[in-house]
Parts: structure tokens; sequence; C-alpha cells
């Protein structure tokens, strides 16, 4: 419950934030041919000509009652713009996420099982090689590659957008084939770094967790290795893992801003650094109010996780 | 390599001209045209879909919301139709009027509207819609942003479902608005209000036009696809060869350049000038380059006390070497400017030279109106007064660059011009505040078909929001006041060089460089012609050719 005084208050600074920076949503339209007057009724037409108080009341009794507003760039209802914006950007992000941790969990564990071989240092080297590769620098490398000669005009995967032209003709399979294709590349930039992170605390933690006494035990009573390290070990060893989860949700919303730009993806970040420059104060108000809300529903989820994991938490 | 011994040599040619004051004017004519093509039958060419890429994503098509180009494009080429649109030497031709009468004070107009255009719903397109979209625009609470188009136009009464009659205050260019103005659909929107025309859906999610390509489908921040107009009035050469046109945003430059380079994109916008040699280098792809009608200029703001004298203005202009800043930040793509008209009007002048590059000149000049460097700073001074000053710009690399250009050439003569950053938002906010809160800025902007620069430079306008020069000569008063009202070309041409001389012995701004546009094009895309019209104007004509359909993906 702490949330919501919470997000009132980011989002009453955020307001306040836009409306004293200068300029407006008009600005757009800063050009001799337009003539002030039309500038003034554009105003008029925002409601900015009212007092800063008043605009404050209005709009937070709007935003209680759900209404969101009209977009001053879009030309369209807020909740519309983010209901386009917001599952292309849950879905870039939630197939990254599940990747970054199915990846990083398997990379960490097979390194803490062969500690110390060939494979776990070169896998430590390409972890951390990953890891300090910026996103947007290494998507447009992927881009690079892709769109390279040396690929086969067929093989190529897409770089912008998430649907092929001809999407609307094709069939169920054929479109879940077609936004498959279209994820691959930003979805790598997206989730490959936060991949090497998870993969080093896997490892670390890994390791910790096998030198423990209950798991000699699990070998003494002569159970497989596989089950000793994917049923007894993985679940402690989860624990601190599961609250990167939490971790990397503002990361993830972060990266997202950039990677949609070089991948030309419609989602959220895209909309946001938009509406940003446009000065369109509903977009950026509403928009702050979903990322804020899902941060915080991440770390929910997060801490109903651990008592999945950890068996001495219990949620009464 | 002969792409690359040929851009060597051009770019050595531009040093020397240079040198000699000359500068490498626009490139246009240096490029290759678009490589030669198996011939096709004109029945082959319909057909297929043209992609066209860009950085920004257009938000509405709505005429009443937005005056963004790409948007007038959409609106005036491809799903709307104007009444009248230009021909290529910028003179009216009819559209969806097929011809007009004036009367014999020029207080009336008649327009006989073309009886074969259709909404894409069906339905006639006649003078009501005319007239519907004429009084939404003279309506002040729509906020129609080009409004002053019809600043002299009066009333409208339809005669019959297709002849509409106009009254107007004769003026000069009276016909220009209508070749603006896309007509909409009186029989969709005539129920909206005033207010809420700009922002009703019409523009966003479900537009009916009456132009050569039809709505089919927008996904936001990502296209906007159009089909080809069956019904398109054969009069006006009938459905485009394209089944399907997409324009589709992307925001990265690399991204959108591997979208042309392996064929999803055919035409990419607003080609950063950077990338000209790589497109050159390709031989799938082509450079066209055509002057429009944006030019770059610093605005030296004259009620600071230092900026209040001409000769300073001058001096500033003159140790200013445009020629080789063309070629620095634009890779060519731009032509030293000589005043406010650019090459795109008719009557650009193009005798009239720039004041040339002359440091020396510029120093001098500066040292005999007592600019002098009294106390050994390197910076001038006078009366205790430093000729330094901040030069500010918005947050675009190329104004960036050319402010540090210009700062380094300055200190050359010892003037201090200290660069400096604002986000845009904050900089207009500066620039038309009545106290002017700013000293130089570096700004380009789109002058109106209509050049009618009254707003940035009359007395009469003073402590207006676009006088940010706060200039005023009584000589030049009278002139800008004319050439709105004057009708026939030769006393316009006057006038216009009248103003361009005044305006260029006092330099109220140092104009940089018209500039030139470039798009780079897939050699497949055929039937092309750019100018200052825009990219789209030929649209109905454009075809891919056959043997690269399927190469693209495209049904």
């Amino acid at each position: 419950m702490g949330a919501i005084p919470l997000l009132w208050g980011i989002l009453t600074l955020l307001f306040l934030l836009l409306h004293l920076a200068p300029g407006d949503p008009t600005t757009a339209f800063f050009n001799p041919n337009v003539s002030p007057e039309v500038i003034e009724q554009m105003r008029r037409n925002f409601g900015l000509d009212r007092p800063l108080y008043e605009q404050y009341v209005r709009w937070l009794g709007s935003f209680l009652s759900g209404d969101f507003g009209y977009s001053f760039s879009q030309f369209r209802p807020v909740t519309a713009v983010l209901a386009d914006a917001l599952p292309n950007t849950l879905l870039l992000g939630g197939v990254s996420l599940g990747l970054i941790f199915i990846i990083g969990c398997a990379v960490g564990i097979v390194q803490a099982i062969r500690q110390y071989s060939v494979l776990d240092h070169s896998l430590t080297f390409l972890a951390l090689f990953i890891y300090s590769m910026p996103g947007f620098w290494l998507g447009l490398m992927l881009i690079l590659i892709v769109s390279s000669n040396a690929v086969p005009d067929g093989a190529r995967l897409p770089i912008s957008g998430m649907q092929s032209l001809d999407y609307d003709a094709m069939g169920l399979w054929g479109r879940l084939a077609d936004r498959g294709r279209h994820l691959v590349l930003p979805t790598i930039a997206l989730g490959v770094a936060s991949a090497a992170a998870v993969a080093r605390y896997m490892r670390g933690s890994m390791l910790e967790v096998i030198g423990q006494d209950y798991i000699r035990t699990a070998r003494a009573k002569g159970l497989t290795e596989r089950r000793v390290v994917l049923v007894h070990a993985l679940r402690n060893a989860m624990i601190p893992v599961v609250s990167l989860l939490g971790l990397f949700l503002p990361i993830l919303f972060g990266g997202a801003v950039v990677i949609e730009v070089v991948f030309s993806w419609p989602g959220m970040g895209r909309l946001m650094h938009d509406a940003i420059l446009a000065r369109d104060y509903p977009v950026v108000l509403a928009g702050s109010f979903l990322f804020a809300a899902l941060v915080i529903a991440g770390n929910l989820v997060a801490d109903l996780l651990y008592a999945v994991v950890d068996p001495r938490i219990r949620y009464e | 390599m002969r792409n690359a011994w040929a851009a060597l040599l051009s770019r050595t040619l531009c040093v020397s001209l240079a040198l000699s004051g000359w500068g490498c004017g626009d490139r246009t004519e240096s490029l290759e045209e678009i490589p030669a093509l198996p011939p096709v039958a004109e029945s082959e060419r319909f057909g297929g879909t043209a992609v066209v890429g860009g950085a920004a994503d257009v938000a509405t098509v709505n005429p009443a919301a937005t005056t963004g180009h790409l948007a007038a494009e959409l609106q005036k080429h491809v799903l709307l139709m104007t009444l009248l649109r230009h021909d290529s030497t910028m003179q009216a031709e009819p559209y969806l009027a097929e011809s007009w009468e004036l009367n014999q004070d020029s207080t009336q107009v008649v327009f006989h509207l073309r009886r074969d255009v259709r909404w894409h719903d069906g339905v006639s397109t006649t003078a009501r819609d005319v007239a519907f979209t004429f009084e939404r625009l003279k309506e002040p609470r729509t906020a129609f942003p080009n409004r002053e188009w019809f600043d002299q136009w009066e009333g409208a009464e339809v005669l019959d479902p297709y002849t509409i009659r106009f009254v107007l205050r004769p003026h000069a260019g009276f016909l220009y608005g209508w070749t603006q103005l896309p007509i909409m659909p009186a029989h969709l929107l005539g129920d909206v209000g005033p207010e809420e025309l700009g922002r009703d859906p019409f523009g966003t999610e479900a537009p009916v036009g009456n132009g050569p390509f039809r709505f089919v489908e927008r996904l936001p921040g990502d296209r906007w696809v159009f089909e080809a107009n069956e019904g398109f009035p054969n009069g006006l050469g009938g459905r485009p060869y394209l089944d399907r046109l997409v324009y589709k945003a992307v925001p990265d430059e690399a991204t959108l350049f591997a979208e042309l380079r392996t064929g999803s994109v055919h035409m990419l916008r607003d080609l950063p000038p950077s990338q000209i040699e790589r497109i050159e280098a390709d031989p799938d792809l082509a450079v066209l380059t055509f002057p429009i009608r944006s030019y770059t200029f610093i605005v030296w703001n004259g009620q600071r006390p230092v900026f209040r004298d001409a000769a300073v203005r001058r001096a500033l202009t003159m140790a200013i070497d445009r020629p080789s800043l063309v070629g620095a930040v634009r890779n060519g793509l731009g032509r030293v400017a000589n005043g406010p008209i650019g090459p795109w009007h008719w009557a650009y002048e193009a005798e009239l030279a720039p004041l040339a590059y002359d440091p020396e000149g510029a120093a001098a000049l500066l040292d005999s109106l007592g600019w002098t460097d009294s106390d050994g700073d390197g910076v001038r001074d006078r009366a205790g007064n430093e000729l330094s000053f901040e030069l500010s710009t918005n947050d675009r690399q190329v104004n960036q660059d050319i402010s540090v250009i210009v700062q380094s050439q300055l200190r050359a003569i010892g003037v201090e011009a200290t660069p400096s950053t604002r986000e845009s938002g904050a900089l207009a906010a500066a620039l038309t505040s009545p106290e002017r809160r700013f000293d130089a800025v570096v700004l380009a902007w789109d002058p109106d078909f209509e050049v009618d620069d009254r707003p940035l430079f009359a007395c009469s306008h003073l402590g207006e929001i676009f006088q940010f020069a706060s200039y005023c000569n009584r000589e030049l008063d009278p002139v800008l006041d004319s050439i709105p009202m004057v009708r026939d070309r030769p006393t316009r041409l006057r006038l216009y060089r009248k103003y361009n001389r005044i305006v260029q012995g006092d330099q109220p701004f140092t104009f940089l460089y018209f500039t030139t546009d470039a798009v780079g094009v897939r050699r497949e895309l055929q039937g092309l012609v750019l100018d200052a019209r825009g990219e789209f104007t030929s649209v109905r004509d454009w075809w891919v050719h056959p043997d690269y359909r399927a190469a693209n993906g495209s049904p």
C-alpha cells in the first residue's frame, strides 16, 4: 500500500517538472507561417491557457477516474496510444526476460559443475565480453551482419518493425513464425548482457550451494548427479538469482528505449522518448505511471517467487 | 573504384573552388541518374509495392492538426486532393477543380470541380466538401495551423454541386492556398465540432480520402499502408501503377540504410549527407537531390548594442567561410545563401553573389568601427565592451557543428562566440520572449511557397514573436508590404530584388545556406519527380520494375 503515495509523489513531481520546463506542445508549430493567434487557440484547445494549479487539479481528477486524456502529439486518446505500445514492449521485454533467465541459469550451472575447466574459463571470458558490450552497439552490429552480402536474401532476419508487409495475408502459424523472426534480433540485443550477468550470479551461487553438506548427503544417498544438481542444489541456488528479477525490470525498460529505436520496434520506450521531446504531457505522465506500476508489480512477483524457491518464507 | 575516384576528384574540385570563393554549389548536376533497367511496356508497370522509409512516424494525416512535411505530402499527393496543384514551375494548375474564373476586379473566384471524383467510400466529392473545409479552416476554434493562407478570403457560396464561388480581397498569388489545402469529406466530418476536428479518428485511424491511394491500415510507430484507388479519374491519369504504397518509420539511421540496401525499403527520405558516398558505391542504389525551401541562418539579436550596427553584422558574415561550411556540415548538399529567396523559388536571383568570405576585410571593417583588441586578450573591444557573445542552437547535430565552425572562424578575427546548446522548447521560448533572451542563434526553417517575410523583418512587426532580430529599416517596409499585394511577376521580381539588396546590406540574419535535400533510392523504383513540391508529387506514376517485385517479398 506504500506504493500509492509513492506513485502520487512521482507523478506530481513529474507534472511540475514537465510544465515548468520551457516550451510546450505547440513548439512543434514554431514557424513564421503559423500565426500566433492560431498557437494561442491551440493552447486553449489543449487547456494549457489555465493556471497551473487548475491544470493539476483537473489532470489529477481525471487521472483518478481512469481518464488519461488526449495525446497532444498523437491526436488520440492516451489510453489508445498506450494500448498500442504497451503490449509490444511487454512482448519484447517478456521474451527477453525469459531468455535472460533460461540462458543465464543454464550457463551458470554448467560453469559451476565444470568449475575451472576450459569450458568454464571460456564461458567466463565470453560472459564478461558480452556483459561489457552496450546493447545498442550490439544491435547495430547484428544489423550490419544480417544485412551484409554474405547472408542470402531468403535467410535474412528482419531488422525493423514487428511484422512483415504481408502479415495480414498469413495464417496463424505463419504469423507466429513471422513475429518470432522479428523478435530474434531485438531480444538478443536487449537481453544478452543481462543473461551474462545472470550467468555470473548463478555460477557463484551454485558453487556455494554445491559445497554444502546436504548436497554431499544427497550424493551419498546415491542420487544421480543430474538429480542432485537440478533438484536439490538448483532450488537453493536460485534464491539470490530471483532477487535479480526485480532489479532487471527497470533495466529492461530503460534498455528498451534504445533497442526499440535501433530496431524500430513500436513500443513504450520509443513512445515515451518521442512524447518527452514533443512535450506530450498526458502521454509522458500516463506512461511513467505505467512504468512505475510495472516495476512495482515486478518486485511483487519477485517477492512471491522467493516463497516458491525458499521454503523458509511463507506469506500469510 | 570508379565511383571512389569520382568522389575524390569532386571533393578536390570543391576545395579548390572553395578557395577561390565560389564553393561547390549543390551537387545536383554531378550525381548519376538511376541506372537503366530493361525497358517494359506501360501495361507492365501496374502492380507491386513501393516502400518509403524515413526517421519520423506520421501521427495523423488530418490537415486540421498538422503542418509536418511528410504528413502534408501524404495529404496532398496520396490520400486527399487539393483544388489546384503546383506544376513544376510553381504555377497553379487544375486538379480537383478543372477550371476557375476570376471576376473583373479580382474580388470573386468561381471554381468548377471535376464531376468524376469520389471519396473512397463511394460518395461524390462536391462543392459542399470544399465549402465545409474552408469554413472549418476559417473558424478560429479549429486552430487550423495554416489559416493564414486564407486571410484575404471571406465567404464561400455553393452555386451548384460542382461550382463554388469565393469572395476575396485582391492579392498576389491568391490561388496559393488552394494548392496546399486538402479538401476534407463533409459527409463524414460535418458533425464534428471545430475543437474536436484536429483529434478526430479520421486522421489517425480511419482516413477516407479521394486521392490516388486509399488508406488500408496504420500501425502506430511503425507504418502507414495505402493501396491503389481503382476509381481515380482517368482524366487525371487513372489508377496509380503501384498496388500498394507503404510508409515505414525507422528512427535509426543505420537500420534505415540497411533496409534500403537489402531492398525492404525503396526510397530513403531525408538522407543524411554523410551517407551519400556509401549509397553511390552501391550499384543498386542512387542518390537524387533537389533544392527545398529550407534555409539555415544565424539571427543576430538587434537589441544587443553590439549587433545594432549593420556594419558589425556584415563583418561577421564576411568572416564566416560559408562555402567550406556547406561542404563540411552538408557534404556539399546546399548552396551558399544570398538572401531569403532560395533556388527553388521563381524569383531566386542567381546573379547576386553572396557577401564574399573575406576575413581581412572583416577585420579591417571592425578596426574602422573602433572594435580593436585594446587590452591584448585576443578579443576585440570598444569602450570597455568585449566583442563576445553566446551562439546558441538547438540539439540538432548539424546546427551544433555549424556553431563550432563559426566559433573558430570568428576567433580568427578576434571575435569570441561561445557555442551553447539549448533544448528546442527552451530555445523557442528565449527567441520569442519580449526580452529576447539570446545573443545569436543558429536556426533553420522553411519559408512558405508564397514568401511573405513581414513577420521576420518589418518594423510594423517589431515586438512580435518572429521579429527575433528586432530589425527595422524604414526603406524595407513598403517593399515587404507590397510583395503580397502585387500580382504581376515582373513587378514582384523587382520588389524581391530590392528586398534581397536591402537585406544583403543590413544582414539582420547571416544567411548561411539553402538546403539541397537528398533521397536514396533503389534502382527498381521508377517514375520519380523530385523538387521543392516534395517527394510524393508524382506518386501516381511511380512504378516498381517487374524484375524486382518478387525479390522484395511483395506479392
